[in-house]
């Protein structure tokens, strides 16, 4: 994956399935789950791009960029 | 069609193209202070959430410190700009009223 954020799964797809399957489930894991106590004096985004990407911390940060263009395909794909 | 270039035409006199330049640049003012202002706003929510579970990291605490400075001193002057950013005592308004001035940041 282009950000490894990014997990997937293939749910299970049956014959008697009334519409198309979803073969490949895409979803995110932020950081966040994997730092039980943040850490002090981690660094910092400078203010300006701090409001812009949401967080104050590169460590948290976690883009939910549009799967279409992540994955090249089709969402859900 | 004519009609409708002719009206366009009158509407782009110049003394209203000068007032048109005011008001943009004025526009962009407001945007550019109020932005100025939302940048250390939302440095200061992060840190106060931070600080809840972090109150014994100092240096944090020292940031947050000079920050509300820094907020006190752009909420003042974009105050005496722009008129009051808070209500019920919160800010200072000039005569006359101008609580109910246009425009409210969220029209901008």
């Amino acid at each position: 994956m282009y950000d490894s954020q990014w997990r997937d799964w293939k749910p299970y797809v049956s014959p008697n399935d009334p519409c198309p399957p979803i073969r490949v489930k895409w979803y995110i894991v932020p950081p966040n789950q994997f730092i039980p106590y943040q850490p002090m004096n981690l660094p910092q985004f400078p203010l300006e791009e701090a409001l812009r990407r949401g967080t104050l911390w590169p460590a948290l940060y976690s883009p939910f960029t549009s799967r279409r263009s992540v994955k090249g395909g089709k969402p859900n794909g | 069609m004519a009609e409708h270039n002719e009206r366009e035409e009158r509407a782009d006199s110049p003394k209203s193209k000068r007032a048109e330049n005011a008001d943009r640049n004025e526009h962009m003012a407001y945007c550019s202070d109020l932005e100025e202002l939302q940048v250390v706003d939302f440095a200061l929510v992060e840190l106060t959430l931070y600080l809840d579970t972090h109150p014994m990291d100092m240096q944090a605490v020292q940031q947050f410190n000079q920050l509300v400075q820094r907020r006190q001193r752009l909420a003042a002057a974009f105050e005496m700009k722009h008129g009051p950013l808070l209500q019920f005592g919160h800010s200072y308004s000039r005569f006359p009223w101008q609580w109910v001035d246009t425009p409210w940041p969220w029209q901008v």
